[in-house]
């Protein structure tokens, strides 16, 4: 057994910068944007104090940092990236190419409003509105589970062969100093092996990238794509497991709290999870049957678990803190696609609360899932924030 | 659970007053949240600090809407601003003023606690840093007892001029703990 890593007082983005330390990646091209902007100030503390080895390549804007992200990445080495809200958006064309030419990328996403008008609350609008990019998204509930995915992130990206996203929210977890126990180097080195791909860019073998195809070649490396994705939520339960057997933390790709006998499973993702963790377990205690569906895994979305763990429950209800104008809140959306044709399946009600980074209390989770129980559920998000 | 909302401008320190906090309760072996949230990412606009501390893990990530202590680095932002919109009758106001705490009778707040920090920080040649003598004063107010590790972790989480951070801190803490108004 490995020893236990050490036990700091990190934000959420440090908590990520830790990971990363540890994941080693060679090439780190970045360029800086709040709230993301500590995960790549400390891993510029580790090179200047020696503690990690990589290129950081700041470039000139988000496009060519995911750009030279995708390049480092088909030369065969690990690579790390970072960033939020209107940066991702720059990246948009990039994320494709990532996923397209194969390069399990990880980056970490701080979930940023976007423009306009101009904010820097938690809002999850600006990674899932990348959610058909063909990158995996984890998202994440707290610093300790940012650091663990991390790791997590890189072992299924390389596997798959697919970049991946680690999600956390602005402020609420990216600034939110708590205790996080590291993974310890001994562990990383025997979880994470190197990362050595089949193919990469080198002049002395010759292999190239990105070349023009006929229509069957693009359909044929679009189904291949979609293939891996589809392998991924097995890799990631594996990957998962082996990680709680390692250091003790477990995630699932979704996970279950408190959901034997309820009336009603609130459904959500992110740091939402942890208040609605108090207001079930207040409701709970006041003798109301609630229970809560944590969603981690969002790409691929985890549809047969969702039917699964969702079969026989009375009723549902999303609390989406991010919002598409037209079609309403993500989650909402993604679990009426997963439970479609579903015999008994669980009416839905769709919450947006906490659109914009506005404060969601255990109280108020309380009082909408009260409001739940009693109501019938209407086709479209409801505004509750 | 405790919970302290620091209340300043941005450059004042109230960020890093929290982050004090949050290492003293956390290296003190309780369980801390504390985050900083700033609208305006630049020197001079508000800039709340939250901090929860509990025994048992912290897992809400919301506003704090009952304080037990509310920390105000700058007396201007008590007129016009939803600072002290979370007060109760239980909440204890510590404002940085050379006013003494009768002055802010009108808030409606019944346990008002004033310190001038800005002289006390100016004393040990702090300028106009504040916040380790706000932090002092915090921790002498609520009469928390632990004086040694607030020393320790003062010391450690000063970037510079650690002995005089840890002075000006203890002498917030006496000041505070003995009800306040270091007035002139």
């Amino acid at each position: 057994m490995s020893a236990q890593g050490k036990r700091l007082l990190l934000n959420g983005n440090h908590a990520v910068s830790y990971a990363v330390k540890l994941a080693a990646p060679r090439v780190i091209p970045v360029y800086p944007i709040t709230p993301q902007t500590p995960i790549l100030e400390k891993i510029t503390d580790f090179l200047a104090d020696g503690e990690m080895d990589a290129e950081v390549m700041t470039m000139e804007s988000e496009h060519s940092a995911m750009a030279a992200a995708i390049t480092a990445s088909l030369a065969g080495v690990r690579v790390f990236t970072a960033t939020a809200s209107q940066g991702l958006l720059l990246m948009h064309e990039m994320l494709h190419y990532a996923s397209g030419a194969r390069a399990p990328i990880v980056m970490a996403n701080v979930n940023r409003t976007l423009g306009s008008p101009w904010g820097f609350w938690p809002d999850q609008t600006d990674s899932l509105a990348q959610r058909d990019v063909g990158w995996i998204q984890y998202y994440c509930e707290n610093g300790q589970e940012s650091h663990d995915t991390t790791l997590l992130a890189f072992r299924v990206a390389e596997q798959a062969m697919l970049p991946a996203m680690v999600i956390h929210e602005a402020f609420y977890v990216s600034h939110a100093l708590e205790a996080v126990e590291l993974v310890s180097p001994e562990q990383a080195a025997s979880y994470l092996p190197p990362f050595a791909p089949l193919h990469r860019l080198d002049p002395l073998i010759g292999e190239s990238w990105g070349n023009t195809v006929s229509q069957q070649m693009f359909q044929d490396h679009r189904r291949d794509l979609g293939e891996a994705m589809e392998g991924v939520a097995a890799l990631a339960k594996a990957a998962d497991r082996e990680l709680e057997a390692l250091v003790g933390r477990g995630y699932g790709i979704v996970e279950q709290y408190r959901c034997d006998g309820a009336e009603l499973v609130i459904a959500t993702m992110g740091s939402m999870t942890g208040t609605a963790r108090d207001a079930v377990d207040e409701l709970r205690s006041e003798g109301v049957a609630v229970g809560l569906l944590k969603v981690k895994l969002f790409r691929p979305f985890p549809a047969t678990d969702v039917r699964e763990l969702l079969a026989g429950v009375p009723k549902v209800m999303v609390l989406d803190r991010n919002f598409a104008p037209g079609t309403g809140g993500f989650l909402f959306q993604e679990l009426k696609s997963a439970l479609y044709g579903m015999r008994g399946a669980p009416p839905i009600h769709g919450y947006l609360a906490g659109v914009g980074g506005t404060s969601i209390s255990p109280a108020a989770i309380k009082e909408l899932a009260r409001g739940a129980l009693a109501e019938e559920p209407s086709a479209n998000s409801v505004w509750k924030g | 659970m405790l919970q302290f909302i620091i209340q300043g401008r941005g450059g004042q320190g109230a960020q890093t007053a929290g982050n004090i906090l949050a290492e003293f309760f956390f290296q003190e072996g309780r369980q801390v949240l504390a985050y900083a949230t700033y609208g305006g990412a630049r020197r001079g606009t508000p800039v709340s600090s939250s901090l929860r501390v509990d025994d048992k893990p912290i897992r809400m990530r919301c506003d704090i809407e009952k304080p037990d202590a509310i920390v105000c680095f700058d007396p201007s932002l008590l007129a016009g601003t939803p600072v002290l919109k979370s007060a109760s009758a239980e909440t204890l106001l510590l404002i940085n003023s050379v006013y003494p705490a009768e002055r802010f009778a009108e808030l409606g707040v019944k346990r008002v606690v004033s310190i001038d920090a800005k002289s006390i920080a100016k004393s040990h040649q702090l300028g106009a840093m504040v916040n380790s003598t706000l932090v002092g004063a915090l921790l002498g107010v609520l009469a928390y007892g632990n004086v040694a590790l607030l020393r320790k972790v003062v010391a450690e989480t000063s970037p510079v001029k650690a002995a005089e951070n840890v002075a000006a801190c203890l002498e917030g803490y006496r000041i505070a703990r003995e009800g306040g108004a270091s007035h002139v």
